[in-house]
């Protein structure tokens, strides 16, 4: 569900795919914390996130809040339609600063 | 880079300071002007107020004593005589000093809290005023709505939506539900006005349990159903969940309730209210003003969320509403600007993003050209021509009133005027004339050495001025206004004037000209830019060591721009400075030598005319050609910058001038004018004479810009004679 | 993160700190990349590179020393150039055919910059464990010892790892500027 690469300047790169639900959300923060600790700015691309429940989305908006804090940039660079509702449900479409890439969203 | 809050507190405080300095010295012309003084003791009021809502108690307690006069004054109870006005301007200073110290969080020097005490001593004397209860005092004044109370507490909030607060266990994600399911329910009920997700956590992500909830819930729903109804979508989550629901037009007391329930949430839950549309400011003050006064009544101490709002110090907001509460305050008595505050940086990336534009779009349409497609030129040179717009209106941004910098200077000729005993005057014109706020940072130091010179040198004592029938008062002007792309800045005195001889006697004997030498007024005049010169007989303590005139005009050099002197003797001087608009874009023209390309100012070219055309060709190397009687001295950039490419057989002159001397530079090819976009090369190159930066060609790659002035310079340094007028010609040297 | 941002309370890049902490702490998965001068390999941690592209369009400054070869576009941005042979003191050489330009960050006082240097050719991506990587000797190295962050261990061979902060000084470089520039002026 996480793969993760350098790309330059620091900045990392994620992929996150399949679940992302209260069974992997210990995996995921450690994912996360892993490259966190390492990464001058983060982009995760979730387009291939089939479910997203609140407690993954709370890891990614602290993480998105301590990447702030320390002065990195946190993305989110795709959506895919589970993760553009829970966005959209929770108001947060703004929180990731990112664009809302709408080819996705025709998917729906 | 995100602004701090403290920081937006700094610059409203510079803001207030100046305002307070400027209404100080305003009512040193008009004594017991009504308004004058209510600004006054607005700005410090709002200094106090704002630093009460960070607890900058240091600041707090001075001004609170200042304020506390200025409401006699006010009141009519002292008079704001001269003296106090001074003691007043200190106390501005030393305010100034308190914030700084606040906001970087740093200790107070010794110094400072010596002054601290000093001040305080002298104000006192001037009123009794007690410094007690300062800090206490701010409490009941940020609470806003303590002044417009009375309002009837039980009319209905202006919401026609339900409210719904949702705080859950830490246990319900575990439990196995999910918040996201009930908003997905609500959602089949009514629609989901706004929906603010509250972040709980308070503590790192690495503390964090993977299953805990950390989230809570502010919702604003519109819908038809009834309260059970809505309750009734969360009865699973009852035992996991504190759960307020407010009807539509909900009361007042309703909401506050709803705040007093959130206990360690106090410090936003007020905000998150209004975010979420449920309680408009006002209202949201009305409540926090009700729920002061409940408390006071109760229990008899003081209302606990002034302690609150003291004591959270953090959210940017509650700076931007005291800034809105203090608009709704001042609210005739000054003009609301249409204006928006933007982060510099944020600015120069846009024109720097700009500027990349200007640079791409000049590569598209070579290569439009080079396809020689028509129909591609002409939408290119519409691309063309709106990019040049954006690129102006882009720069305008950057475009600030001189003004602001200009009423700076009235408090420095005050204070320099009194300590010279000089009667002075300043006098500004053109103050909203605009220019690059990076052009205004960096002129502001010449210019005051400009203003302290006139003031010092220019002006004489008051005897003399009488003696030679002149008027007692001094005066001296800042002028600014735009001519011809650029902008002209004026530093004008009616003082003694410059006196010829003596420049000329002095810098024969500083060795600056030599004997026999005979010079234009204009670069006489000019002499007194050389490094080392003063004709100052007396050394005072503002000006006159021999340095300075010679900084500023590198100075003004540094930002491409240029100065020069008129002045008539016994009459006064003008000091002119001729500035680009912006340090950014350029016009540019390029040449090349060898395979590498140059760019020299446009505006540094006289002319342009072939080598051919004024030396017979194989009669070697000139070291000055004779261009129309004139002796033009030539560098040779080839060499010069020791470029061993094969040599062209035709050179060609650029022919330019700086100030009053003229130079050839020998270059191979002229190719022609291009907007030229200033790229900063970074700082190994800063002390690099003869670059002044580079530019990206159409082709991607990088053209140097040539120094024009820093190259002139150096055929100068090689032969003063070449600066002084070039007649001499045997005393004519080879730059090369 | 707390101690370190301390420590350069007024550093606005400070996260960039955190990576060359990393440096120090976390050698035990040091990753450097080998390149080739004058026939000699040598290695430079990865973490600072930021690109690597072929060597071309590299504009000459006037009135420079040799040190700087010149200054290039980067996507918009002016990067000067380093003759890296040239500053370790190996002296200069013409540009070979497999020449790349190694495009650094490097942290001066209060701004990060980027700085190409110049290599003959680039190798491979090296990662060597802490244990490998050995002080630099007291003498006998061709190059400055300030120069060579450590010696790492490659089975029998050693390659010199090059301390790019100090070759990379910035103050440093523009001093050399201003020295050598008035030789190279009055020369003629």
């Amino acid at each position: 569900m996480w793969q993760a690469k350098k790309t330059r300047q620091g900045g990392y790169a994620a992929k996150l795919s399949g679940e992302l639900n209260i069974y992997n959300a210990a995996k995921l923060k450690d994912e996360l914390m892993a490259v966190l600790e390492r990464c001058t700015s983060l982009s995760v691309d979730m387009s291939e996130v089939s479910e997203l429940d609140t407690s993954c989305f709370q890891l990614l908006v602290q993480a998105k809040k301590e990447c702030a804090k320390a002065g990195k940039d946190m993305r989110i660079t795709a959506h895919s339609p589970a993760v553009l509702e829970v966005l959209d449900l929770y108001g947060m479409e703004s929180y990731f600063g990112d664009p809302i890439i709408l080819t996705t969203a025709t998917d729906r | 880079m995100a602004e701090r809050p403290q920081d937006t507190f700094f610059e409203e405080s510079n803001e207030m300071l100046a305002a307070m300095e400027n209404a100080l010295l305003a009512l040193e012309q008009a004594p017991g002007d009504a308004d004058l003084i209510n600004s006054l003791f607005r700005s410090v009021h709002t200094i106090k107020g704002t630093a009460g809502v960070f607890g900058f108690d240091g600041v707090v307690s001075f001004t609170h004593v200042v304020e506390s006069a200025l409401d006699k004054v006010r009141a009519g109870e002292l008079e704001l005589t001269s003296e106090l006005n001074t003691l007043l301007l200190s106390c501005r200073d030393h305010i100034a000093v308190l914030v700084r110290h606040a906001v970087e969080d740093s200790v107070v020097s010794d110094a400072a809290a010596a002054r601290d005490r000093e001040l305080l001593a002298e104000l006192r004397q001037f009123a009794s005023v007690s410094t007690q209860g300062a800090v206490a005092a701010v409490a009941p004044e940020v609470k806003p709505a303590a002044k417009t109370g009375g309002v009837v507490p039980s009319v209905g909030v202006n919401n026609k939506n339900w409210h719904i607060s949702l705080r859950f266990s830490p246990e319900v994600l575990r439990h196995g539900m999910d918040p996201l399911s009930f908003l997905r329910y609500l959602t089949r009920m009514g629609e989901l006005a706004k929906v603010i997700f509250v972040n709980l956590c308070n503590c790192s992500l690495q503390e964090m349990d993977a299953e805990t909830c950390y989230t809570g819930l502010e919702i604003s729903f519109c819908s038809d159903a009834d309260r059970e109804k809505i309750e009734r979508v969360f009865d699973f989550v009852r035992e996991d969940c504190r759960l307020v629901v407010l009807p539509p037009r909900a009361k007042i007391e309703e909401y506050l309730a709803l705040i007093e329930k959130m206990d360690n949430e106090q410090d936003r839950i007020g905000e998150m209210l209004v975010r979420c549309g449920a309680l408009t400011q006002r209202e949201l003050e009305e409540a926090l003003s009700l729920q002061g006064s409940a408390r006071e009544s109760a229990e008899g101490e003081a209302p606990r969320l002034g302690e609150v709002i003291v004591d959270r110090k953090m959210v940017a907001k509650e700076v931007v509403d005291k800034a809105l509460h203090r608009q709704q305050e001042n609210q005739g008595k000054t003009v609301i600007s249409h204006s928006i505050r933007v982060d510099a940086a944020k600015l120069d990336k846009l024109v720097n993003l700009v500027g990349e534009m200007v640079i791409a779009g000049a590569s598209t349409k070579l290569i439009a050209h080079t396809l020689g497609n028509s129909r591609l030129m002409e939408s290119m040179s519409v691309m063309s021509r709106l990019v040049e717009e954006i690129r102006d209106s882009a720069l305008r941004l950057r475009m600030i009133p001189i003004g602001d910098m200009f009423n700076r200077f009235q408090r420095v000729v005050r204070d320099v005027s009194k300590e010279l005993g000089k009667n002075i005057r300043l006098e500004v014109n053109g103050g909203d004339t605009e220019l690059d706020k990076t052009v205004i940072e960096k002129i502001s130091d010449p210019l005051m050495h400009l203003v302290r010179n006139a003031m010092d040198h220019g002006l004489e004592a008051h005897a003399e001025r009488s003696a030679s029938g002149k008027e007692e008062v001094g005066t001296v002007q800042l002028n600014a206004y735009h001519d011809a792309g650029s902008i002209v800045i004026e530093v004008a005195d009616d003082g003694r004037g410059l006196d010829e001889e003596r420049i000329l006697t002095k810098a024969r004997q500083q060795g600056l000209v030599a004997e026999g030498v005979t010079l234009q007024q204009q670069d006489i005049f000019r002499l007194i830019f050389e490094p080392g010169f003063s004709t100052a007989t007396a050394v005072t303590n503002l000006s006159g060591r021999g340095v300075g005139m010679d900084v500023v005009r590198k100075n003004i050099e540094a930002l491409r721009g240029s100065v020069d002197i008129e002045s008539e003797f016994g009459q006064g001087t003008i000091i002119r400075i001729r500035l680009p608009l912006t340090l950014a874009i350029i016009d540019g023209f390029l040449v090349t030598i060898g395979e590498s390309s140059y760019v020299i100012p446009l505006d540094m070219i006289h002319e342009c005319v072939e080598m051919e055309s004024l030396v017979n060709t194989g009669s070697g190397k000139r070291k000055h050609v004779n261009l129309r009687g004139e002796v033009l001295p030539l560098l040779y950039l080839r060499d010069f910058f020791a470029i061993d490419d094969q040599r062209v057989e035709r050179e060609n002159i650029v022919v330019v001038q700086f100030g009053s001397t003229k130079a050839g530079l020998v270059v191979d090819n002229l190719i022609g004018e291009f907007q030229t976009v200033i790229k900063p090369m970074g700082r190994i190159f800063r002390d690099l004479k003869g670059v002044s930066g580079s530019t990206i060609l159409g082709s991607g790659e990088v053209a140097i810009i040539l120094d024009v002035p820093g190259l002139i310079q150096e055929v100068a340094e090689h032969n003063v004679a070449v600066s002084a007028g070039m007649n001499e010609r045997n005393a004519m040297t080879v730059w090369h | 993160m707390t101690a370190l941002a301390q420590n350069n309370g007024n550093d606005r890049a400070a996260p960039r700190l955190t990576e060359d902490s990393m440096v120090k702490d976390g050698l035990e998965n040091g990753k450097y990349l080998s390149f080739m001068i004058k026939h000699e390999p040598y290695g430079m941690d990865i973490l600072a590179i930021k690109e690597i592209i072929e060597y071309a369009h590299v504009t000459r400054v006037p009135r420079v020393p040799a040190t700087i070869r010149g200054v290039i576009n980067l996507r918009g941005n002016v990067v000067p150039v380093i003759d890296l042979a040239e500053r370790i003191g190996l002296g200069t050489q013409p540009v070979s055919r497999r020449a790349c330009i190694v495009v650094t960050e490097v942290r001066a006082s209060d701004e990060v910059l980027d700085v190409g240097v110049v290599v003959d050719s680039v190798n491979a991506v090296l990662d060597i464990v802490r244990e490998d990587v050995e002080p630099a000797p007291a003498f006998g190295s061709t190059i400055p010892v300030d120069y060579i962050q450590g010696m790492g261990r490659l089975g029998k061979e050693f390659i010199v790892l090059l301390e790019m902060k100090k070759i990379l000084d910035m103050d440093e470089l523009a001093r050399l500027d201003l020295t050598q520039h008035a030789g190279v002026a009055g020369g003629r």
